[in-house]
């Protein structure tokens, strides 16, 4: 057995240690993702012969040099990596690998959730972890036709509000899923009340918070890209099927909708997924979901979003925040943006 | 005592086990073992004992296990359980 040195590397500004590692993921035909935010290398006579990158709680970008490939090489890994997450305070981990590995990864303790085409396959460290968020759904569960939309509503515009009436008259019971990620301008907890509080007058409605397995860090990581348009079609297809495969069957959802998307890249490209992933019956073989996309509603000629509310705020352009906003939404942007600002 | 935070204590390595602590409001134990065929029962009797032993009666508990000894299982789940739950450990009455 070979003793590994390992090294965390939090950037790597080093351009041989760069191309070191670059080459050592082409080995194993990887290439190195952008967005890793931490690298763990294993070092052997001073050669990079193992690497695995943490990109918040996810597992990407594993591997170990084909001359040292065998179990313990990557169990040593992928332990300093779970170690790495832990000081983080990261503890529910996710993994990245190809379906060829899954055997290698249970051995380190991780199961896997979905597999996309023999090419891509996630994985998390806990046996339980989509089956007790199945469970808790469950308990949710209203009996007939149930509809579904997963929305960010950073924040909550009239826009989501009309797409929530019309959803909530075609199905006999709908539910909101708020994308519960930390990565926009309103927190999680403050995107969910605002949604609550949004569709109270509903009586069909139930909003239940995120979690990894939708629109998450985890599943569908480009979607928290701002600047960029790399749109990863297999992260789509796995947050996609995560939810044919899981979250609707836990809640009989038949239909999920969305509305039209003229803006955003990355949205427009989740939208055409979707009919492709929920909607194809040789994509998975659990039951279709039919989506249903409704045209944005529109307000002084331009379609409400929740972009061109934060750009207003961004401009303090509040009396226009004020039309494109329930008065639920207002009264916290009121208290939050307008008053600290005058 | 109350599993309060996830804790983590041991590793992967072989004849060890890595235990994961998670609150939950009940107590439910997971073990994935290498040797599970031979020793699952066994392994699971220990980690209930040492549970129990510390009045521990919620929490997700999950074990991967390397093959190793009875001794190792629970010196291992003794350190999660009290990093999970932020007591002082009262060693005296532990050994």
């Amino acid at each position: 057995m070979i003793q590994l040195t390992f090294k965390t590397l939090s950037s790597i500004k080093d351009q041989a240690v760069l191309d070191s590692i670059k080459n050592l993921l082409q080995s194993v035909d990887l290439n190195l993702d952008p967005q890793i935010d931490n690298f763990i290398i294993g070092l052997f006579e001073q050669q990079i012969i193992a690497c695995a990158g943490l990109d918040h709680n996810v597992i990407k970008c594993v591997a170990v040099h084909p001359n040292y490939q065998g179990s313990s090489v990557t169990l040593s890994l992928i332990q300093q990596v779970i170690e790495l997450a832990h000081d983080k305070g990261l503890y529910h981990l996710f993994l990245y690998t190809k379906p060829e590995n899954i055997d290698l990864f249970k051995a380190c303790g991780f199961y896997p959730i979905v597999e996309l085409n023999n090419t891509i396959t996630l994985m998390e460290n806990t046996p339980v972890g989509i089956s007790h968020y199945c469970q808790s759904l469950i308990k949710e569960r209203k009996p007939d036709t149930c509809g579904a939309i997963v929305m960010n509503a950073n924040p909550f515009t009239n826009g989501h509000l009309y797409l929530t009436e019309q959803a909530a008259k075609q199905v006999d019971w709908l539910y909101i899923f708020v994308v519960s990620e930390d990565a926009s301008l309103f927190s999680a907890d403050v995107r969910y009340r605002l949604v609550k509080e949004g569709v109270r007058h509903l009586s069909n409605v139930t909003v239940l918070p995120g979690s990894p397995y939708i629109i998450s860090k985890a599943t569908f990581p480009s979607y928290f890209l701002k600047e960029q348009t790399l749109i990863e079609q297999s992260y789509m297809a796995i947050d996609l099927l995560i939810f044919r495969q899981y979250i609707a069957p836990a809640l009989s959802i038949a239909k999920r909708f969305v509305g039209t998307e003229p803006h955003s890249e990355v949205t427009n490209a989740y939208n055409h997924a979707m009919m492709d992933w929920l909607q194809s019956e040789n994509k998975s073989t659990s039951p279709i979901i039919e989506v249903i996309e409704i045209a944005r509603v529109r307000h002084a000629d331009e379609v409400i979003s929740a972009s061109r509310v934060r750009s207003l705020l961004m401009q303090k352009k509040y009396q226009d925040v004020h039309a494109l906003v329930p008065p639920s939404t207002w009264a916290y942007i009121e208290q939050h943006y307008v008053i600290k600002n005058q | 005592m109350k599993i309060i935070q996830s804790a983590l204590a041991g590793t992967l390595e072989s004849s060890d086990l890595l235990v994961k602590i998670e609150p939950n409001e009940k107590l439910e134990i997971v073990i994935n073992s290498d040797v599970n065929k031979q020793f699952g029962q066994q392994i699971r009797q220990v980690v209930e004992e040492t549970l129990a032993q510390l009045n521990v009666d919620n929490g997700l508990i999950i074990i991967d296990d390397k093959g190793a000894l009875d001794c190792v299982i629970t010196a291992r789940v003794q350190s999660a359980v009290l990093r999970a739950t932020k007591e002082q450990a009262q060693w005296s009455q532990l050994i």
